[in-house]
This record gives structure tokens, C-alpha cells and sequence, in this order.
């Protein structure tokens, strides 16, 4: 009994700490998506467009029903990038879309405002952190360094995170949540960004940035150390989608740290990632090109395989961190308006609350997607 | 060190003081300095924010479109205006000036609270300034499809709801079959008419058929037969305007005619499409070619229509003993293939690529004014660093005159005894364009134009002898299409 235990101390341990299972790898995730079904628009009443991150609620607090699906929008109601100020609930039971955050867009200590990112999270304590990377006009002419915010479970604003270490808080985050502490990554995409104008340079300046939180009952989390784990990664302003840089994030085996580097057209991996004190630079190169165009960003199915969305075309990618494979892509959004189709429409991916699927935004039509 | 102080900061410890307008020391590296954009203050955004970088010139409308989104409802309006000039050739040399402003409404049955898959549409054109190419170059592949008789006038009004999971839909109302059927992609960017609704229906089907400005009442079915397939069918009225008055955009001037008389139009096409991925498709990485859409369709129109030569009597309608009254036959119809293939791109993710399209269409002789038409042409897309929406394309058109109406010119030779007079037999059309992206919602075109062989070679209305063609002509335009 006693080694029993030990044994499924360690499975639950693993799965809690990289959200990774000991399955045997066998067929690829997609293989088994059977069907996508467009569960909701993901406008709000104030219009905002281009939804972004996607996080499911794992516990229930205030307005937020454990398995609900916090979306987030980057764009106002004129369709201005950067502007965006809302996050919305979509319940998967009563498949209702309620507004649960909407954030003043001159929020105090954000440098440049609101305009929310792919980077959200919920943890289990019902706080919500969302990144935002503001504009005032659309372009990164404009642009501020942004900040993360701590809403409540009721989508109050709790605290405001800024600093020299944060701008643009741009891609998901990756998160270690143990209740009372966690830790959380999440890209910046930026450094030195500056107009798109023209041929806007690429700026290896963008960052990964740990944040050890220590979450006191009842009281908002407090940053209790931060430190930069990779840096180097290429970012650049682009006219037609705001930036571009490094935006999936994702936790393996072994403490390793999965990044999406998208001019880079490449996964990297950072080791020691709880751990290290130092930046890893750009990491080490899991798998690059294949069926990757400019991946953005990622999740973790239940076997521990990637699944990485397509910024130039409408794919998502499966690939095998323990051999660095890509395993299979899917075209979950082939709107041929587009050329390749479906360029630029994929942004967020999560997995939904059972595991079977997955949810990702459409931002071309402003829906979400449930996979599965 | 700075940097590394500031990053322990929590919220509200940065302050733009410390960021902009001090001198650094000389000591201090300026790229350990906090980022300028850490000073950058949030803006109120307003009616006029963005101006320049948003999808529409006025955006969210004060607040109305958004509005209309909460019970599903879009509104789409555009301005499309033109100017070309007949500067060598043709019956008369000088410019007009003519546009469209065109209000959609839409509405998204799900999104307004109803039931899943149905969308409503409404369009309301208003069409002004002046006609070009019947005055000035005397063409049978008119200079602008825009051209119209100037009015406003209902457009389309039609209901659509998917059925099948998304695998079919279904179309009924009034519908404008331009904008589904014979389509091509990229024939799409030149402002000659025929590289939108081409000559064989234009000129062979009833009042142009169901075709812009016009529409017609109707059902049509779409149905997805493979990831590959698709399958068009259709059947609407077959006179859009109404016979009363031989100038169709007369006779149904404010498009609210509803005609049901003049027969049935009766359409298919089937699409494929090569290269294309369709949704849920499992990619295993292998290279993959370029792009492309072909499409195979015929039409058959129930109705009477007259011979282009000879009278009800059996002879030519140019005799001095004709009745006048053309023999009449059973039904209409044609065939028609239509191709659009990217042939090159430097990179999968590239905005830059060149693609070629074609179609063909037949159509019998005896009947049809026209009996066979032609167009081809390539595109550029971002042909220039930075000009990622821009396009160059150069296209040529060609019609073929029916052998009837060709016979009946030579006839209009001999009972005139001029044995010099034109006989109409073909025309072509070569058009050079850029279409330039000045902001996302404007866009500014500037065309060339020449035809050869105006009219089929119609003879010249300015030629008092009836033995000289239209002379061929060159035609400058120029086109801009505003997105309010």
C-alpha cells in the first residue's frame, strides 16, 4: 500500500506541477478531434473585437463557475489594436456569454492603458492575471510598455504589476499554481518595438519573465521574486498584427519551459525553468519549420504533447516534446480570405476542463471553437 | 542596475520622470535606461482615434454599429467612384465620372438570439454620375463594371440558412447571382466589366440576367461534397426587369419589380478546389502544391428567344421583305469553365504572390449576340516591399460576335449595297491596373485600358458612309472605393 501510494502521490504531483501524464505516447491528440463546434460569439456589449487569450476557470468564485472559459478581447469596437479592455465568460453549461471584466482603458499605473493580451490565467485562489499591451491609436506607434493586472473573482481590478521587466506582457502564461504560491511565465514582446512603418527591424530584446507569487488567504498575490529566465527572442512590429514575438508558453517534464518563437519559426526550450536564476537566453531549439509558420500559441494535451497555433495559417501543430517531432497538424480555421488560408486568425488555445479537446478564438469572425 | 532596481518595483514605483527628459549620466549605458514607452500615457479613445489604421473610416459609428452587434446585426457601407477618360480612339473622346454608394445590412440569426445558421441580407445601391463606355468608346467589354443607370435602387434581399451541419445551405429572396456564380478571384481586381459578370451572360441572358445593378428571385443550394467539391444549383426568375420597356435597369428602376414572368433561369456549378485545405483536415507536413479553383458550369433559361439573323418568315431580319418579327427559339444556354491559380510565391507565409486566372464561356450563335467569350490574366500581389495589400494585374478580354448577328451584318451589306459596311466579329480588351492600399479602408486604382475592335468591329456612328469600324481605343481610369 505504502509504495502504492507513493506511486499515485507522484502521478497526481506531476500532473499538478507540468499538467503532463505518464500515458504511453500513442496515436497524436488531433488524430482523435472528431469535430469543431463554434460555441460563441466573443463580442461584448461595448463591441470590443479580436479575441485573444483563453483561460478555463479551475475553481468557483465570485461570478466564475469552475469550467467556464475566460476569454479576452485585444481590440476596441472599432476594431483598433491595443484598445481592447474586456474579458468575457462563456458558461459551457448554460452556453451563455456574460461579461465578467471590463477595464478602464487609462488604468492607473499601466503605462499606455488597456489593451489585453494572450497572456491570462485564473488561479485557484479566483484571482485572474491578464497581460495587457496597450496602444492609443492601434499601432505600435503608440504603444505603451503595458503591465499584468490582478483582477478579483468578480473582474475588479486588484493590483497593477508594472516595471522595467515588463513590456508588453504578450503571450499566454504558463503557470505552476499550488493554491497559497504559484509561479507564473510570461512573455514581454515589447523592448525596443518600435512603428510598424515601413520595414520595421526585428529586435532581439523580447523576454521571459518568472514571477513567484505568494497568494495570502482572502488577499490579492504579491510578487515575492521575479527574474528573467530566457531573453534574446526576436520581436517586431508588424502593421497588419499589432507585434510579433514570442507568445506560447507552456511547462513540460523535467522543469523544462516550452516557448513559442515565432519569428524564429520555432519551439525552444528553456531548462530549470523554476528554478534557474539566470536567462537561458533563447534556449535550446526543440524543433523548428515543418509544418510550424510562426507559432504562437500553445497548450499541453493529456499525454504531454504540444499543440501549437499557426500565426500565418490556420493549422494547429502536435509535436512530441521528448523527441522534438512533429507529430501531425490540423486546420482548424481555413478561411480563405486569407492567403495561406486562415492567416492571422488563430491566436488563443487551451484545453477544456475534461481534457477530450480543445477550446481556440477564431478572431476573424470573433468566436470561439471548441475542438474535440 | 537600474533596470534590475526598478524590476523589484511594484506597482506605480516607475515613474515617467525618472524615464524621459533627464539627461543620463555619462557613465550610465542608455540602453539600461527603462523603456521610453513606460512613460507612455493611456489616450481616451474617441470617434477619430486610429483614423488611419482601422478597417473602416468611421469605425464603430459613435457607437452605432456596435449596437446593431448586440441583436446581430452588421451594417456595411461603401463608396465606390470613378473616373475614366476615352483619350485615343472610340466614338468621343473626354471622361465621366460615375460611383455606387451601397448600404448592407446583415443579420446573424444566432448572434440576434434566434436559432443557429441563418443570415438575412439587405443591400440598397445607389448608383450616380454618368454612364462611360456606350458614349465614349462604343465596347462590348464595357470600360467599369460599376457603370449603371444612375438611381437607387434595391439590390439584394435575400435569407440564407445552413443545413446539414454546415455541409449544405440554402438560399432564397432576391439575390444578385454575380456575386456566387462564374466568379474568379483574382479577375476580381480589374474594373473592366466583363472580369466580373462576363459578356455571355451580359449580353445573352435576359436583361444581362439576375446580375448587377439587377437581381432576381430565387433559391439557391450550396452543398460541400468533399473537402475538395463544392456544388452550386440554382433556379430564379428569368427577367429581372420585367418586359414592359426595352431598357431593363428602366423598366425595374428601383429593383423592387419582383418579376416572376420571362421564364426560369436554371444554373449549376461545381467547384474544386486544389491545394485547399478544408476544415479538420489532418496535415502529415509533406510539401503541398500552390493553391487553386476551378469551376465547371452550364445555365438553361426557359423562354423564347430570338434568332439574331433571320425573321419568323425564314428570311434575313436585313431584308426589305423581312416581317421584323425574329424566329423564335426554345430556351437558352450556355457553358462555362472558370480557372484561378496561384502559380508563385516566394514563401508559404508571403504576401507576395502571382497567380493567373482564365475563363471561358460558349454559348450558341443563332440565338446569342455573343457566342463565345474569353478573359485571362495574372496578378501581383504586394509587388513592392511594405505594400503588402497592394496589387498589380494585367488581364485581356475577349468576346466573339454569334455567327447570326455576323451573318446579319453581312446581309445589312448587301440589301444596302454597300458591300464596305463593318461585319461585327470580335472584340478584345487589354487592361492594365494597380490597386493601392492607402489606408485599410481606402483604396485608390489606377487603370489602362485598350480595345481593339470596339463594338466587334461595329461600324462608327460618327462615319456617315457606314463603311468605317469604331476606331480602337485607349482608356485611362482612374478608381478609388472607400469603406465608411
Amino acid at each position: 500500500m505504502k509504495s502504492l501510494f507513493r506511486f499515485s502521490t507522484c502521478l497526481i504531483g506531476m500532473s499538478l506541477l507540468a499538467n503532463f501524464s505518464l500515458a504511453e505516447d500513442t496515436l497524436p491528440f488531433l488524430q482523435g478531434i472528431k469535430k469543431h463546434t463554434t460555441l460563441t460569439t466573443t463580442v461584448p456589449d461595448n463591441g470590443d473585437q479580436n479575441p485573444y487569450a483563453l483561460a478555463v476557470a479551475p475553481v468557483s468564485a465570485g461570478s466564475v463557475k469552475a469550467g467556464d472559459l475566460l476569454i479576452d478581447n485585444f481590440n476596441n469596437a472599432a476594431n483598433l489594436q491595443g484598445l481592447g479592455s474586456t474579458i468575457v465568460n462563456y458558461h459551457p453549461d448554460t452556453k451563455q456569454l456574460t461579461l465578467f471584466a471590463q477595464l478602464p482603458r487609462d488604468l492607473h499605473n499601466c503605462p499606455g492603458g488597456v489593451g489585453l493580451s494572450t497572456a491570462m490565467t485564473m488561479l485557484k485562489s479566483g484571482w485572474v492575471i491578464v497581460g495587457s499591451t496597450p496602444s492609443n491609436d492601434g499601432t505600435t506607434d503608440t504603444k505603451g510598455a503595458g503591465c499584468l493586472v490582478v483582477l478579483d473573482p468578480n473582474g475588479k481590478v486588484a493590483d497593477v504589476w508594472s516595471g522595467a521587466d515588463i513590456n508588453d506582457p504578450w503571450g499566454n502564461m504558463a503557470v505552476i499554481d499550488r493554491g497559497d504560491k504559484a509561479t507564473l511565465f510570461v512573455s514581454n514582446a515589447g523592448f525596443g518595438v518600435g512603428s510598424a512603418k515601413g520595414n520595421p527591424p526585428v529586435m532581439n530584446q523580447s523576454t521571459v519573465l518568472r514571477l513567484e507569487l505568494d497568494i495570502p488567504a482572502g488577499k490579492p498575490p504579491l510578487i515575492t521574486s521575479r527574474a528573467v529566465v530566457a531573453s534574446g527572442f526576436g520581436e517586431q512590429a508588424d502593421k497588419g498584427v499589432f507585434l510579433i514575438g514570442p507568445t506560447g508558453l507552456a511547462l513540460g517534464k523535467d522543469d523544462k519551459l516550452y516557448v513559442s518563437d515565432a519569428l524564429g519559426n520555432r519551439i525552444s526550450e528553456i531548462w530549470d525553468a523554476t528554478t534557474r536564476t539566470t536567462s537561458a537566453g533563447i534556449g535550446r531549439t526543440l524543433t523548428h519549420d515543418g509544418m510550424l509558420l510562426r507559432p504562437l500559441a500553445m497548450t499541453t494535451t493529456p499525454q504531454g504533447h504540444l499543440l501549437v497555433t499557426n500565426g500565418s495559417n490556420g493549422k494547429v501543430v502536435e509535436i512530441d516534446p521528448e523527441t522534438g517531432k512533429q507529430l501531425v497538424a490540423r486546420w482548424i480555421n481555413t478561411n480563405k480570405a486569407m492567403t495561406p488560408p486562415g492567416n492571422g486568425n488563430l491566436f488563443g488555445i487551451t484545453m477544456n476542463a475534461a481534457g477530450d479537446g480543445f477550446y481556440y478564438v477564431s478572431d476573424d469572425v470573433n468566436t470561439v471553437v471548441l475542438a474535440k | 542596475m537600474l533596470a534590475a532596481g526598478a524590476a523589484m518595483a511594484s506597482a506605480g514605483s516607475v515613474q515617467a520622470e525618472t524615464v524621459l527628459g533627464a539627461t543620463p549620466p555619462a557613465e550610465l549605458n542608455p540602453a539600461e535606461l527603462p523603456e521610453a514607452d513606460l512613460a507612455v500615457q493611456a489616450k481616451p479613445a474617441d470617434q477619430w482615434t486610429g483614423l488611419l489604421n482601422r478597417s473602416s473610416l468611421l469605425g464603430d459609428m459613435g457607437g452605432l454599429r456596435s449596437s446593431l452587434g448586440q441583436h446581430g446585426i452588421t451594417l456595411g457601407l461603401s463608396e465606390t467612384s470613378e473616373y475614366l477618360s476615352n483619350v485615343s480612339g472610340g466614338l468621343k473622346h473626354g471622361g465621366e465620372y460615375h460611383g455606387v454608394t451601397t448600404l448592407t445590412l446583415g443579420l446573424d440569426t444566432q448572434r440576434a438570439g434566434l436559432w443557429e445558421g441563418g443570415t438575412a441580407n439587405v443591400s440598397v445601391l445607389d448608383i450616380h454620375g454618368d454612364s462611360f463606355s456606350a458614349d465614349h468608346v462604343g465596347s462590348l467589354q464595357t470600360a467599369s463594371g460599376t457603370e449603371a443607370e444612375a438611381t437607387t435602387r434595391l439590390w439584394e434581399a435575400w435569407f440564407q440558412q445552413k443545413l446539414f451541419d454546415g455541409k449544405a445551405d440554402v438560399k432564397i429572396g432576391q439575390q444578385s447571382i454575380d456575386q456566387e456564380f462564374m466568379v474568379s478571384q483574382y479577375a476580381g481586381t480589374f474594373m473592366g466589366t466583363m472580369f466580373g459578370w462576363p459578356a455571355i451572360p451580359s449580353y445573352d441572358m435576359t436583361a444581362g440576367g439576375p446580375a448587377y445593378p439587377l437581381s432576381g428571385l430565387g433559391v439557391r443550394l450550396r452543398g460541400r461534397l468533399s473537402d475538395q467539391l463544392t456544388m452550386l444549383g440554382g433556379v430564379f426568375a428569368g427577367d429581372p426587369a420585367g418586359t414592359s420597356n426595352s431598357d431593363a435597369q428602366q423598366a425595374n428602376k428601383h429593383g423592387t419589380a419582383f418579376n416572376l414572368h420571362g421564364g426560369s433561369l436554371w444554373i449549376s456549378e461545381l467547384q474544386y478546389g486544389l491545394n485547399q485545405p478544408g476544415d479538420g483536415q489532418l496535415d502529415d507536413g509533406k510539401p503541398k502544391g500552390l493553391p487553386g479553383t476551378y469551376k465547371l458550369g452550364a445555365w438553361y433559361q426557359t423562354a423564347r428567344f430570338g434568332d439574331q439573323r433571320y425573321d419568323d418568315t425564314g428570311l434575313s431580319l436585313a431584308d426589305a421583305n423581312s416581317s421584323g418579327n425574329a424566329a423564335q427559339h426554345r430556351g437558352n444556354y450556355s457553358i462555362y469553365a472558370v480557372a484561378d491559380q496561384m502559380v508563385w510565391r516566394p514563401a508559404e507565409d508571403s504576401s507576395r504572390t502571382l497567380n493567373a486566372f482564365t475563363r471561358l464561356m460558349w454559348a450558341p450563335g443563332d440565338r446569342n449576340q455573343i457566342s463565345f467569350s474569353a478573359n485571362a490574366g495574372v496578378t501581383l500581389t504586394a509587388p513592392f516591399d511594405g505594400r503588402d495589400s497592394d496589387v498589380a494585374g494585367l488581364a485581356v478580354g475577349y468576346v466573339k460576335v454569334g455567327n447570326h448577328l455576323r451573318e446579319y451584318d453581312q446581309d445589312t451589306a448587301t440589301a444596302n449595297g454597300n458591300p464596305l459596311y463593318p461585319v461585327r466579329r470580335d472584340e478584345t480588351f487589354v487592361e492594365a491596373t494597380y490597386q493601392y492600399q492607402i489606408t485599410p479602408w481606402w483604396q485608390l486604382q489606377g487603370d489602362v485600358q485598350y480595345t481593339l475592335k470596339p463594338g466587334g468591329g461595329a461600324v462608327s456612328s460618327n462615319d456617315s458612309t457606314q463603311t468605317q469600324r469604331i476606331p480602337n481605343a485607349w482608356v485611362l481610369g482612374v478608381k478609388t472605393v472607400i469603406t465608411f
